[in-house]
């Protein structure tokens, strides 16, 4: 049977939150975990420090999801299928980051997983000035 | 951050890498507590398996942040525009990953290119498959 | 001649590449990947308005237009796709009955070649094994590029086991891979009657470009 929902629900916007200010150990961390040695990316006394352009992914909202999701996919295990991500401007330590979620779409086809389910939870993520630091589209699997 | 290389120096076909890049566990780790994912699937064998997952797995976004990597080492740092990935298959630590780019449209206009990018497994097969949009000088 | 029939253009979600890259590419790498044409299988539809004639002019690559349809017993592709086909199934329906799929597209003048079979659990291999074969089935697809290991050898059993002919394709989302994978056929392929003529009769053999892979370094 194919998954019904209110189609009214795609766009809404269901989470809001901002994050204390980033810190300098927090990028370098980041960083040094991906095998970076660009002194702008892990050297905390560097003088342009600056986020790897992947620290975007480590935002995300309270919620995940949002309370109007079908029914069916509340209590199912979801996988990460994939990202879209879209970079701004970069993140700097000191900034205060906030993160506005939507459910942007959901979706049935058939894969390596048999039938699936895709809900695309849409992070758009800006800085303290409402600067746009990135748009992140999640792509979550629901095995059916 | 310039970008270091230049748009007319590139041409469609031109190939990013292939780098192999061994993935420790202990790196997966550092990275799922960096992001505050301490997850077991991300943190021992054990705990993976507790999820039905063959073994410890290392989080998607780890492959965003390594084909990042190997984008600016070859165009310059804060040059990568936009990714997108799709995660088809888990990727195992404690095995060589190659991690491989190539130039498949270039725009003259925004002096950007077009990348197909893709994280193969020490056996061939393509875990991770993807295309960015970076910006050249 | 030899054709890469399965790959998504960016009309397919799932896949960014326009149809002009892969020709570029193509074009490029004519010595390793020796292509005559090309077969665009998008997920789950078919443009029938799509025109590929001054593509084919600039680069002369022949470029034909078919579909990936997802069923019961897997994805297929379906070659010849017509509006009697159109008007028979929804392509966008990721439960088309399989075996009516395979009757009505021969039946209405097309052939639908299962795709990727040895996928584990969701392949035609894995459907096999607990269900009836298809009737009317004459090829199904050998070779896939984006097959794991394992996978493509499964196949080869079930095609002995039942007398199919094989065909490969590259299922290229990326440009770069395209015709990695591709099928050859002893005929002149002009247009898609030359290949649903083949394709029905099994004169059809896949053929494997992929390069050899230099083993990894070690780590220090």
């Amino acid at each position: 049977m194919p998954l019904e929902f209110d189609r009214a629900i795609l766009g809404q916007e269901f989470d809001r939150v901002e994050g204390d200010p980033v810190t300098v150990d927090e990028l370098v961390a980041f960083a040094r975990a991906l095998g970076e040695t660009e002194p702008c990316y892990v050297d905390p006394a560097h003088p342009e420090l600056v986020a790897h352009p992947t620290f975007v992914v480590r935002y995300r909202g309270r919620k995940f999801l949002p309370d109007t999701l079908p029914d069916p996919l509340k209590t199912r295990m979801s996988f990460d299928a994939g990202k879209d991500i879209e970079f701004g401007v970069p993140i700097r330590a000191g900034d205060r980051i906030s993160v506005t979620s939507s459910l942007h779409d959901i979706y049935e086809k058939t894969g390596r997983s048999g039938s699936m389910t895709f809900v695309v939870v849409r992070f758009t993520i800006r800085n303290q000035d409402g600067a746009l630091v990135g748009t992140i589209d999640n792509r979550m699997l629901y095995k059916r | 951050m310039a970008p270091r290389l230049g748009f007319d120096d590139v041409f469609e076909g031109d190939e990013l890498g292939p780098e192999d890049w061994f993935l420790a566990k202990e790196q997966v780790r550092d990275y799922a507590r960096a992001n505050d994912i301490c997850f077991p699937r991300f943190m021992d064998d054990e705990g993976a398996r507790a999820e039905g997952l063959p073994g410890m797995i290392a989080p998607g976004n780890m492959s965003m942040g390594l084909l990042t990597r190997l984008i600016e080492a070859w165009a310059g740092r804060g040059t990568v525009r936009r990714m997108g990935t799709t995660f088809r298959s888990v990727v195992l630590p404690d095995r060589t990953l190659r991690l491989c780019g190539a130039v498949t449209q270039k725009d003259e206009a925004a002096r950007a290119v077009e990348l197909d990018l893709w994280i193969e497994s020490d056996e061939g097969d393509r875990l991770v498959v993807g295309t960015a949009t970076v910006q050249l000088a | 001649m030899i054709l890469d029939l399965h790959l998504h253009s960016d009309r397919s979600d799932d896949s960014r590449a326009p149809v002009e890259s892969y020709l570029k590419l193509l074009q490029r790498k004519r010595d390793e990947r020796p292509l005559d044409g090309i077969v665009l299988t998008e997920h789950r539809q078919f443009d029938p308005s799509r025109d590929f004639r001054d593509l084919e002019d600039r680069y002369g690559i022949r470029v034909l237009n078919a579909a990936e349809v997802e069923t019961d017993y897997g994805h297929m592709l379906v070659f010849g796709v017509n509006a009697d086909i159109l008007a028979r199934f929804d392509f966008a329906d990721v439960r088309l009955p399989a075996q009516e799929v395979v009757d009505a597209v021969w039946r209405l003048g097309g052939v639908a070649v299962p795709c990727h079979p040895g996928r584990t659990n969701v392949g035609l291999c894995a459907h096999y094994e607990t269900k009836p074969p298809l009737a009317g089935v004459v090829a199904v697809e050998a070779l896939n590029g984006g097959s794991r290991k394992g996978e493509d050898e499964r196949v080869a059993a079930m095609m002995a086991a039942h007398g199919y002919a094989g065909v490969g394709g590259s299922d290229a989302h990326l440009v770069s891979f395209i015709g990695t994978v591709a099928t050859a056929f002893d005929a002149d392929i002009r247009d898609m009657d030359d290949l649903v003529r083949e394709l029905r009769a099994g004169r059809c053999r896949p053929v494997d470009f992929r390069p050899q892979r230099t083993p990894a370094a070690s780590p220090a």
